[in-house]
């Protein structure tokens, strides 16, 4: 008798989920605008996205969900278009665009990359060029007491501690903003290393994440690195500070990246829009700023939601987290490529 | 009784009908199981050969000794990562093995029955912390004890080998060398237990009847027997190590060149492949990765053939040993 139950409610259970993966295969393939938009990339947009889930879901009733993976991880999911949306710190290479096939890209935040350093008996507001930073990553200025960098600060005493670059070993878009930066102002590092969101650096010390950098830059006496800006800030890591094109040294700050980003006023084709190159009357304006961005498909049945959210998080209302969280307002002109780029989508 | 004798005979046919269906059932489902492994292994490895196929055809077999990884000028090689591989799984053999010989050897034959085993349990547990917990503590106070004391240590005393030449660093093979040691010593550990404990114990006897002393009992009896056992927990905690990617990557110092100092940062082949593939740029990244992972199979099968190998005349050489035991005694 029991054995016969036993069959009854395995028949049963059996059949109550055979019954429920019907249900919900209907529903998946029924009302598309009830499922919610998903999006995956980049951990640097991560906390200024959960801002936005959240006042977005509470305005429009529309739920947004954000694995924040990584942007590469973000670029491959939107190639496979395993998600609505993607997000990515480096602009995509004309391959990834080849590849991903019928995207666009559209700048939604912007930030910047900062170096931090612990050398001790270095002064707390050690001055560096773009020129020295290149040198140092390249091995060619080896320790912290030499000449060009004694220069920069001069009446500071300078440790002749060994130097060692820390560097990011993942694919990452802070190495995409600070090679293109070091690309920029050095030729010499233009060619012997290049920019990509993962580089062959001659020399230093490969750690994996923000956390990882951190963490080798905190435990290495004479370590320089370099992290995201708002990782930087709320973490306060000693950063050093960074000539800019105007001759200046200003603090890495929401305010001075928004300084670069007001000067630049050319965007890409692409939408992508570099601001390693500063003009002189920058004042101001923090050399390593970047700009991120989402990565939207050209044709999708979410096409609606997609315009709406990315439309909200361009606008003043999505922008307004951004210096609390140490994201920089874009600037006018951005926005406005940006709405003309998000009139593209479904289209 | 009426009921009973009308419902015996029902409920015999339902239970033979049962069982004529479950015997082909059990064998169709177990069936369908170990196909379904077979199908994953033969579809991974189809798949990683797709990806890798541009990789292949670009750089042929050269890529296996190409001391190179630029993901700017696109010229991907193997090489430093096989090296990295090799030397970091090497060193944490040499210093798992004996390791988890002693202890299990303490283990077994010399603890106070109360302590073995909680420490047995302890050693275990070690298996169980999640490897990135182990590469941060790698990275926050393994490291700075690398560079401040261990590395010296060993410069001051062996620093007439190129093994030990440069600056000491926290990051490097050494110090991945030494966190896979940590992982795979309660593996090899929690097998050459077992198999000390299958010793059987009138040999154990035999030995001290004839006079022999604690050490010359294990040395003559515990290892010998046990050898085939030993070698193969000791494979097992190499293929830990083979294979081993986060905890690596996070204190290996991911450089793309070989460079015969240990105290140097390096990569190995899992490290690598953990580290760069999520959204590799380019053409060429993304399918030299899958060919480092092709390789990195191919490896790890060598290395599990070889094995067997050696455990198999291990075998032989075991089965003349415990003849010729039973024979002296």
């Amino acid at each position: 008798m029991t054995k016969r139950l036993l069959t009854v409610s395995v028949a049963l259970a059996l059949a109550v989920a055979v019954a429920a993966c019907g249900s919900s295969s209907s529903d998946s393939s029924g009302g598309s605008s009830s499922s919610p938009l998903v999006g995956a990339g980049s951990t640097l947009v991560a906390p200024l996205m959960s801002k936005w889930q959240s006042d977005y879901a509470s305005k429009s009733e529309e739920t947004v969900t954000y694995g924040a993976i990584g942007s590469g991880g973000g670029i491959d999911q939107i190639t496979s278009r395993s998600v609505d949306f993607g997000a990515s710190d480096a602009p995509l290479t004309p391959e990834q665009f080849e590849e991903a096939d019928g995207v666009e890209q559209i700048p939604w935040a912007l930030s910047g990359t900062v170096p931090a350093y612990n050398v001790s008996g270095a002064p707390s507001d050690l001055k560096l060029s773009g020129e020295v930073l290149a040198s140092i990553y390249l091995g060619e200025i080896t320790q912290w007491d030499d000449p060009a960098i004694a220069k920069l600060n001069s009446g500071a005493s300078l440790p002749s501690t060994k130097i060692t670059p820390v560097y990011r070993s993942d694919g990452s878009g802070d190495t995409y903003a600070f090679t293109n930066y070091l690309s920029t102002v050095s030729p010499d590092f233009k060619s012997k290393v290049g920019t990509s969101t993962t580089v062959k650096f001659p020399t230093g010390v490969g750690a994996e994440k923000n956390d990882g950098v951190a963490a080798a830059v905190s435990q290495t006496d004479g370590a320089i690195g370099y992290v995201g800006l708002a990782y930087a800030l709320s973490n306060e890591l000693s950063m050093p500070l960074v000539e800019n094109s105007a001759g200046e040294f200003p603090e890495p700050s929401v305010k001075s990246v928004e300084a670069a980003a007001d000067a630049v006023k050319t965007i890409g084709k692409d939408n992508s829009i570099s601001l390693a190159d500063l003009p002189a009357s920058a004042k101001g304006a923090y050399p390593i700023s970047t700009y991120t961005y989402v990565i939207v498909p050209l044709e999708s049945e979410k096409a609606e939601a997609l315009k709406k959210f990315i439309s909200y998080a361009i606008s003043p209302a999505g922008q307004e987290f951004g210096p609390d969280l140490d994201f920089a307002p874009l600037p006018k002109q951005v926005v406005a490529a940006g709405k003309a780029a998000i009139g593209q989508i479904g289209s | 009784m009426e009921a009973g004798a009308l419902g015996n005979p029902v409920l015999r046919a339902r239970r033979s009908l049962t069982d004529r269906i479950g015997d082909p059932l059990l064998r169709g489902l177990s069936g369908l199981a170990a196909a379904l492994a077979v199908a994953a292994m033969v579809g991974i490895v189809y798949e990683v050969i797709q990806i890798a196929s541009p990789a292949i055809s670009a750089f042929g077999i050269g890529f296996v000794t190409t001391n190179d990884w630029n993901p700017v000028t696109e010229n991907f090689g193997a090489a430093p990562f096989l090296y990295g591989t090799a030397v970091t799984s090497a060193i944490a053999l040499l210093l798992a093995a004996p390791l988890s010989i002693a202890i299990s050897i303490y283990l077994t034959e010399l603890a106070p029955a109360r302590l073995r085993r909680p420490v047995a349990t302890l050693v275990d547990m070690l298996a169980a912390i999640p490897t990135v917990i182990l590469g941060l503590w790698g990275i926050l106070v393994l490291g700075p004890v690398m560079h401040d004391t261990i590395e010296p240590a060993l410069q001051s005393a062996f620093g007439f080998l190129p093994i030990f030449s440069g600056d000491p660093s926290a990051f490097g093979y050494l110090t991945a060398a030494l966190i896979l040691t940590i992982m795979i010593t309660p593996i090899i550990t929690s097998v050459t237990r077992e198999v000390f404990e299958t010793v059987p114990s009138d040999l154990k006897e035999g030995a001290y009847a004839l006079g022999a002393t604690r050490w010359e009992m294990v040395r003559e009896v515990v290892l010998p027997y046990s050898r085939a056992g030993i070698v193969g927990a000791s494979i097992l905690g190499l293929g830990r190590a083979i294979g081993e990617a986060i905890a690596v990557a996070q204190v290996i110092g991911g450089a793309t060149a070989i460079n015969v100092s240990l105290f140097h940062t390096g990569g190995t082949m899992a490290a690598q492949i953990a580290s760069q593939f999520q959204g590799a740029p380019g053409a060429l990244q993304k399918p030299s990765l899958a060919y480092l992972g092709l390789i990195l199979l191919v490896f790890a099968v060598v290395v599990n053939v070889i094995a067997r190998l050696i455990v198999q005349r291990g075998k032989l050489k075991d089965s003349d040993t415990t003849l010729t035991e039973a024979e002296a005694l």
